[in-house]
């Protein structure tokens, strides 16, 4: 299979932005493009958007054509928008690189954004509901945080963990987020802090939950026989997984081992041709805090039932078995969902080129992974990245 | 004939009546106060929710079937801040997964007639159906009293 590589990466700023859904956009095709050499935007042929809810946070569909425009391009090989909830970002990635791997595609823009805060809270706080099965669950007035508590319920009763262990995994994330200017969250919170936060859904409290955010973020990938053209320290793509296992909640198998990330994970791993603790950092979706947890254990980081250990050890900080989250995570950075996955990437991609801040740096790391789970942790996407190709 | 007040585009109950939907049989037998499913005829398959092609066989023939109305909590939780539109009045709420008696379904429902501190794991619960004020029907669970 062909290699391919990013070559290019930018953010804009995550927070509570004062800028619209396409000055957002605009800045991270800024930063992009600032970030890259000698391309010229006539040779982008494929672009892929990810967002994930345009229709109700921006009242706008058919975005990938008015991206086109604002990003001043006109692809012709692949134009197209990909939804995947908090995984769209990924997503674009994804299709971007089998484009590219097919030959369709030779050079392709990836391009993730979510304009999260509205005017009324209300009107966000709904729409979030309709990524859960709606008329079923949606219904009853379930949310990501009600789900994800539960989860956390039955990780605590079935495997002993605590919300003091939930509580670390928050004042870690939001530590490294102190040293990401583009993170919405930019001050330490302790872990006792967390603990006194107000309670959302027990026994998840706010500095449990990622923000809503608004946010974009883009990348640029095309094959290993270009990609030096473009930067000198290419990022490439080296393995790949991806499970989607049930939609109704009625029908999971378990809130605390997730089924399809495992699959994802062994998947990733095998195309990697790699086992999980060859990887150097990780890059795992902490929506809630618990969800880093159970990630440690279905990637294969720790023994399950050991994650609340593995982050009380300090196993997943810098100089612990395993880095996870290094740019501050969904906790600290925000989590805007068709940028997320893609911030992710950005942060791989700085890591490998040693462009981070010293002190969230991981020290000549070959291999990483980034993770996404969408939806109530149904849906799971890897990718493994390599310094070198494969 | 159902009103909805809200935009159809921000109203979480989906439309029950044979004008909008081919399990209006399930919304009918949940205003006699049953809980029902379909079953597929052929591989006899039991899906939640009710579907009209079996996703097993790919037949298209059913049956409805009524399930037990009774069940435990799996897990449960509590919706304290940042609950939708139009339900903003209802807060707080229990909400809960219940292990369906004789399925493998954990069905996500209200826990009604509780607190979040009353309720634990493994605590029974029973249906009840309640009627909308735009006269459409829902359901939701509540404890099971000694009584």
């Amino acid at each position: 299979m062909k290699n391919v590589a990013i070559v290019a990466c930018g953010l804009a700023p995550f927070g509570v932005r004062k800028a619209t859904w396409r000055e957002l956009v605009q800045e991270a095709s800024k930063a992009v493009f600032d970030d890259v050499q000698n391309l010229d935007k006539k040779d982008i042929d494929s672009l892929f958007v990810g967002a994930a809810m345009p229709e109700r946070f921006a009242f706008q569909s058919h975005v990938a054509p008015l991206v086109a425009e604002q990003v001043g391009i006109v692809p012709h090989k692949v134009v197209t928008r990909t939804e995947l909830a908090c995984s769209s970002g990924q997503s674009a990635v994804r299709t971007a690189w089998a484009s590219i791997v097919t030959g369709l595609s030779d050079i392709a823009l990836c391009l993730g954004v979510e304009k999260m805060n509205m005017p009324n809270m209300l009107e966000t706080q709904t729409s979030m509901a309709c990524v859960l099965e709606r008329e079923w669950d949606g219904v009853q007035g379930a949310s990501a945080p009600p789900f994800f508590a539960m989860c956390a319920q039955r990780h605590m009763h079935e495997y002993g963990t605590t919300v003091e262990q939930m509580a670390m995994v928050s004042e870690k994330n939001h530590h490294f987020s102190t040293t990401n200017p583009y993170a919405q969250f930019q001050k330490e919170i302790p872990a006792e802090k967390v603990l006194g936060s107000p309670m959302i859904a027990p026994p998840l409290r706010l500095f449990d939950c990622s923000g809503i955010t608004d946010g974009a973020a883009a990348v640029i990938l095309t094959s290993e026989e270009r990609a030096k053209e473009f930067t000198d320290v290419p990022t490439y793509i080296i393995g790949s997984g991806q499970c989607s296992m049930a939609s109704n909640l009625a029908n999971y198998k378990s809130l605390s081992t997730w089924h399809p990330m495992k699959i994802a994970a062994k998947e990733a791993y095998r195309s990697a041709k790699i086992g999980p603790m060859d990887l150097d950092f990780a890059e795992v979706h902490d929506c809630f805090t618990i969800s880093e947890i159970i990630e440690y254990e279905d990637a294969g980081f720790c023994e399950k039932g050991e994650g609340g250990k593995f982050i009380e050890e300090g196993q997943s900080n810098i100089g612990g078995k395993m880095p996870i989250n290094t740019r501050g995570g969904l906790l600290g950075t925000g989590h805007p969902l068709g940028a997320t996955g893609i911030g992710q990437i950005v942060e791989v991609m700085q890591q490998f080129r040693s462009t981070v801040p010293k002190e969230r740096l991981v020290d000549g790391a070959e291999m990483a992974m980034a993770h996404n789970l969408s939806g109530a942790a149904n849906v799971h996407s890897i990718l493994v990245f390599g310094r070198s190709p494969r | 004939m159902t009103t909805i007040v809200l935009p159809y585009m921000l109203d979480f109950y989906p439309l029950q009546d044979e004008d909008n939907t081919r399990i209006h049989q399930f919304y009918a037998s949940l205003r006699e106060g049953k809980l029902t499913t379909t079953k597929c005829k052929d591989c006899g398959g039991l899906f939640w929710p009710p579907r009209v092609a079996c996703p097993g066989c790919n037949s298209d023939q059913f049956e409805w079937v009524e399930l037990l109305d009774e069940g435990e909590l799996y897990a449960f939780t509590a919706m304290l801040l940042g609950a939708p539109l139009g339900m903003e009045k209802d807060v707080p709420f229990v909400l809960g997964m219940v292990q369906l008696d004789g399925t493998e379904f954990k069905v996500l429902s209200r826990i009604g007639n509780t607190k979040y501190e009353d309720c634990s794991l493994g605590m029974r619960v029973k249906l009840e159906t309640y009627d909308l004020e735009d006269g459409r029907v829902w359901f939701r669970f509540v404890p099971i009293t000694s009584d």
